[in-house]
């Protein structure tokens, strides 16, 4: 009986129906697209985040005599494949290593002492006991590196820091004298940062340059993280087992940096951060924006709701007194147009969780050129916040129905 | 002790009185008629008695149960297991037909029962049009229905507020038969309130009200 009501009384307020399922399928698209977003927004900024540099340096450890007496110490080349090896390893998405040493330069009858320094630009790398390789390269931490000309081919090739190569006047093609071995600019860089008055070459080129096989001074990792909470400023020092298994398998960029540690043999990894805080910041205002827009979106429905239902109430408060005339209680009364309300809430979510599919893949499309994952819990949840609009929108007007007194009602009607 | 018993009611809106101190008794299966001019107050007695409305001052005993001191919820429960209301026009749900109609009482009694409702269509003679809607029905044929309605949770108190105000003389007499064979059959109580003398000539007793007041109260001759 409950649903034939309900079936007849839709089909004979078509339009007061179709105006509350277009406010709650608004409301539900706005919401769930939102929270899908929400749930990549993360990953996606961070990773865009992640452009702005490494964030985290791998460096050897400085310890006993060694710090003492000035010795310089090194990194093993070949443990940078152990980085794709670590629990974290998915979300290392950028690993540059570099060797750091000074050379003579001698270009147009100028002579200087200049920073030289050895990377790999763009390399791909067997991933451990994968088919897959990765690619790895200051490219990959630095993306905005911009060379005028070409990355050297070959070991006598060179790139030269923009301010370098102004100071001594060369440019692409020119030939300079590196500790009196001769080599050929093939490339200028502009970064704004130190490089600008450095010589950059292949890392390769330059062990067997320095004739220091294998070795490299440093390791820029840029790692998508999970933002700092309270836990993750612990000292892991002080945690017991379980906090610090805890620890370890959280994303934190304290985590990941220990796990690298690990991996690097004599190394000590530290966080960047400014940067890394900054990201943190970032993204949890973010997160906290999207929760407090769809709350927001779900307000506005439920207020669209309420005011198509109040409307509609309007015209039925003749067949609400005659419904109490006939005897029922403010509980059937309520069961009625709850059960209207939250039927609206069923279909209308079911359309909103659609439009959803539709509107959050054109934002990941337009905002982050990239497809979102869909979740199959978030249906649920759109449903479920779609039977809250319309539930919440009936609350106003229910209050409204129950307080019509029938006899007054009937007198007048018709 | 009577079925009905009021005491001293009062009903004002605002400065305006609509029922000025009515007391009178009405015994169990009586057949009750009230006259009056219009503006006199029957249909708001007529409301008080069924619980529709509440008096401003005074008593309402039904069946023992004092109903002006009962809340909302336990006012529509004496509503729906009490009394069968026939209002003078004829209100229905206009988007459900006459079955569902009659079957929304029920539900909200306590469940609907299909069978039930056509039975109680076929006892006022409109078998032969369960599946019409309101607006398909003419005046008397809708007038049926909410009788169908009044009667089918077996109330033990039938009011009606001019039934037939709107219906020609053969339609009338065919209500007024029927409401006879309710009231000779099953013996319900039966108030009535009416500006034709042709109906008020049906019953047992007659109330004539004037100005919020019982102006005379007489039994009828056969
Ligand atoms: N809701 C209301 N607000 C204000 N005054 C009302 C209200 N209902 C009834 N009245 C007044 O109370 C008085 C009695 O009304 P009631 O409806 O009982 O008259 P009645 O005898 O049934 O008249 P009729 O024969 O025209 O139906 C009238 O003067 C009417 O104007
Ligand atoms: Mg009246």
């Amino acid at each position: 009986m409950l649903f034939n009501i309900i079936q007849k009384s839709f089909l004979n307020q078509k339009k007061a129906v179709a105006l509350m399922l277009v406010s709650v399928a608004a409301g539900t698209a706005v919401t769930a697209s939102l929270l899908t977003v929400s749930y990549d927004i993360s990953g996606k900024v961070s990773k865009e985040l992640r452009s702005f540099g490494a964030n985290i340096l791998i460096e050897p450890k400085v310890e006993g005599l060694a710090g003492i007496s000035g010795q310089k110490r090194f990194l093993r080349e070949e443990d940078i494949v152990r980085a794709k090896a670590i629990f974290w390893r998915h979300n290392i998405i950028g690993i540059a290593p570099m060797l750091e040493a000074t050379v003579e330069v001698k270009a147009n009858s100028r002579t200087a002492t200049y920073d030289i320094i050895g990377i790999w630009y763009e390399k791909s790398l067997p991933l451990p006991g994968e088919e897959k390789q990765f690619t790895a390269g200051t490219r990959t931490v630095s993306p905005w590196w911009d060379i005028k000309g070409q990355w050297p081919d070959s070991h006598e090739k060179v790139i030269a820091g923009a301010s370098l190569s102004e100071r001594l006047g060369i440019k692409t093609g020119d030939e300079i004298f590196m500790n009196g071995k001769r080599f050929t600019v093939s490339g200028t860089l502009e970064t704004g940062g130190r490089e600008d008055n450095q010589i950059i070459m292949e890392l390769g080129a330059l062990q067997e340059f320095m004739n220091m096989p294998g070795k490299i001074s440093k390791v820029l990792v840029s790692a998508l993280s999970k933002p700092m909470d309270e836990f993750a400023y612990k000292d892991p020092a002080t945690m017991t087992q379980a906090e610090y298994e805890k620890w370890y398998c959280t994303g934190y960029i304290t985590s990941i940096a220990k796990q690298l540690e690990e991996v690097f043999r004599g190394s000590r990894a530290k966080p960047v951060w400014n940067i890394a805080e900054t990201e943190g910041k970032v993204l949890n205002r973010l997160t906290l924006l999207i929760y407090f827009l769809s709350f927001l979106s779900v307000l506005a429905a439920a207020l669209g709701v309420s005011t198509t239902m109040i409307m509609s109430f309007l015209r039925r408060t003749h067949e609400i007194g005659l419904m109490k005339a006939v005897g029922a209680d403010s509980g059937k009364i309520i069961t009625v147009f709850i059960s209207e309300a939250c039927l609206t809430g069923l279909i209308g979510g079911t359309i909103g969780y659609v439009l959803s599919l539709i509107v959050s893949q054109y934002i990941g499309t337009q905002v982050f050129s990239a497809r979102l994952e869909q979740r199959e819990m978030l249906l649920p949840i759109a449903l479920g916040s779609a039977v809250l609009i319309a539930v919440l929108g009936t609350i106003l007007p229910i209050k409204k129905a129950l307080s019509i007194k029938p006899a007054i009602i009937l007198k007048g009607a018709e | 002790m009577s079925f009905i018993i009021l005491k001293n009611i009062v009903k004002e809106y605002g400065p305006a009185h609509a029922l000025r101190g009515v007391s009178m008794e009405i015994q169990k299966g009586q057949w009750v008629n009230i006259m009056g001019p219009s503006g006199s107050g029957k249909s708001t007695l007529l409301n008080i008695i069924g619980g529709l409305d509440t008096p401003t001052s005074g008593e309402v005993f039904v069946e023992g149960i004092k109903i002006n001191a009962l809340s909302e919820d336990d006012l529509a429960c004496f509503r729906r297991e009490k009394t069968g209301f026939v209002f003078q026009q004829s209100h229905l749900v206009p988007y459900l037909d006459a079955v569902e109609n009659v079957m929304l009482a029920q539900y909200f009694h306590s469940m609907a029962d299909e069978e039930e409702a056509v039975g109680a269509l076929t006892r006022v003679g409109l078998e032969h049009r369960l599946k019409h809607r309101p607006s398909q029905l003419s005046g008397g044929e809708q007038q049926r229905i909410c009788i169908a309605r009044a009667l089918t949770n077996d109330p033990v108190l039938l009011l009606a507020d001019e039934p037939t105000g709107n219906l020609d003389r053969e339609n009338t007499k065919m209500i007024l038969e029927l409401l006879k064979k309710l009231h000779s059959e099953e013996h319900f109580t039966i108030i009535l309130v009416t500006h034709d003398p042709f109906v008020s000539q049906w019953g047992e007793r007659v109330l004539m009200m004037e100005d919020g007041s019982i102006k005379s109260d007489a039994p009828i001759n056969p």
